[in-house]
């Protein structure tokens, strides 16, 4: 008897779907969608390639450049929380399909730590 | 004279692969032979090349549907070999992302199994209902299914006020649902008929098997590791362990039912008192020494083994998985039982077979 409750109940709702590529619903605030990277600040350091789980992320200070396997990144924030720069961060944008694999970003400026004073 | 008939590793009714040669003698099952091995990826040698802060993700991936708790019991186990107290808001956080991870894993199931006895509109509502509690697991840890809420030495991710009144709107929503299906499940005249009586357990005979979880408590056994395990912060929430005593499919299916409610009020009373502070320690330094950690999974209960050697490595990691302890008592349950509710037996245990494979 439950069910038949449900099921009539359910003939006059409107369907619990979205019809998705014409509605699309908002992400929630708190969505890991991609990872997003300030250059500006960046040091070349590095630890977010340390940290990194899956090794997306690689950090090349020859050519002054960071790169991240967008494919490989599985947003588990540990670059977001590891940057002692603030550099990196999350948005709550997915990635749209077919993006491109590689993000590869030219860090413009970099302040090297300068030596400390010899006395 | 019997017939061995195949049962998987493909099978409409069951999404994992494994494999059970059934001998039929007469339409009735009298031997049951398993075979284990097609999804093995070997993910507990795959650790060491990470360290045991990376590993947490890993241990993540070994199932999709309580990957929550694999990582919070993962988390646990090295924090016990660097014996470091996390903080009090951080482990109320680990319980409310548990029971959630629970109650969207039993809904799941009990959508599932509706399928396997041929109830379709059932498994769509249950799906429904789910859906609300992953919505809420997005808005909490960011992520639907592998939620990378837990880390060694805490919580990454704090609950706002804005979420906590989410939280506890949609589990409002949610009880007067599950007590809809709960009808259905337990006095609907087609279903009784097809699981009172079926792949039936005793108590003594489930507990001799080494079973776990709620095919344990389906039998009359009241255990479990929230009660009995060394996280007192369960014992300090009021927690009731689910039994009944059928010991049958029906049995099992109302055991998993009051675990639903019983999970709504932690969460509850996680919330109520959910105490302020930091949610993360910080862990120096690299593990040694072995540890041991237990935690409930909605399966059952699982055993984490870690070693550390003193590098950022760990030397090993086993994981005892629930299904894997539930596999003998369907070899002891499947006997006796038609080919056609062959199905429904090997549902109610469960069976998370990429959990079992690793």
């Amino acid at each position: 008897m439950g069910m038949l409750n449900l099921v009539l109940a359910n003939v006059s709702r409107k369907p619990a779907t979205r019809l998705y590529p014409f509605e699309v619903r908002a992400p929630f605030k708190e969505f890991k969608g991609r990872i997003v990277f300030n250059p500006d600040n960046c040091i070349l350091c590095g630890l977010c390639q340390k940290k990194c789980p899956p090794d997306a992320i690689t950090v090349t200070k020859a050519d002054k450049t960071w790169e991240l396997n967008v494919f490989r990144c599985i947003m588990c924030t540990e670059c977001v929380n590891g940057c002692p720069k603030d550099c990196i961060s999350i948005s709550n944008e997915r990635a749209k399909t077919g993006a491109k694999e590689f993000i590869k970003i030219v860090v413009p400026k970099v302040d090297t730590p300068k030596a400390a004073p010899s006395k | 004279m019997t017939t061995v008939i195949p049962f998987g590793p493909q099978h409409p009714v069951l999404p994992e692969p494994v494999s059970l040669k059934l001998e039929i003698d007469n339409d009735v099952v009298v031997g049951v032979l398993p075979s284990l091995g097609y999804v093995h990826r070997g993910l507990e040698k795959f650790i060491d090349t990470k360290d045991y802060n990376q590993t947490m993700y890993i241990c993540e991936r070994i199932c999709g549907i309580c990957s929550g708790i694999h990582g919070i019991t993962y988390s646990r186990a090295v924090e016990k070999l660097f014996d470091v107290e996390i903080p009090e808001r951080a482990q109320y956080l680990r319980v409310i992302n548990s029971e959630l991870c629970r109650i969207h894993s039993h809904l799941l199931w009990l959508g599932l199994f509706a399928d396997g006895f041929g109830f379709e509109s059932l498994f769509y509502e249950c799906w429904k209902y789910r859906e609300d509690v992953l919505d809420l697991l997005e808005r909490f840890t960011g992520n639907r299914v592998i939620h990378s809420m837990s880390k060694v030495g805490g919580a990454s991710r704090d609950l706002t006020k804005e979420q906590i009144d989410q939280i506890l709107k949609t589990l409002d929503d949610l009880e007067p649902k599950v007590k809809n299906i709960e009808k259905v499940f337990v006095n609907n005249y087609t279903v009784k008929k097809r699981l009172v009586g079926l792949g039936v357990m005793s108590k003594q005979l489930a507990y001799e098997a080494g079973t776990a979880g709620p095919t344990l408590r389906g039998s009359g056994n009241a255990v479990d590791v929230r009660n009995t395990a060394d996280w007192d912060i369960y014992r300090d929430l009021g927690f009731k362990t689910a039994t009944e005593k059928e010991g049958d499919c029906y049995g099992r299916t109302k055991v998993r039912i009051d675990e639903i409610y019983e999970s709504i009020k932690l969460v509850r009373n996680a919330i109520s008192k959910l105490p302020d502070g930091e949610i993360a320690t910080r862990v120096k330094g690299f593990p040694t020494g072995e540890a041991i950690m237990r935690a409930e999974q909605p399966r059952g209960e699982v055993v984490y083994y870690v070693k550390g050697n003193g590098t950022k490595n760990l030397e090993r990691l086993k994981v005892r998985t629930p299904t894997f302890a539930n596999i003998p008592s369907l070899l002891l349950m499947l006997p006796g039982v038609k080919l056609a509710d062959v199905p429904i037996v090997v549902l109610t245990i469960d069976p998370c077979i990429s959990c079992t494979e690793r």
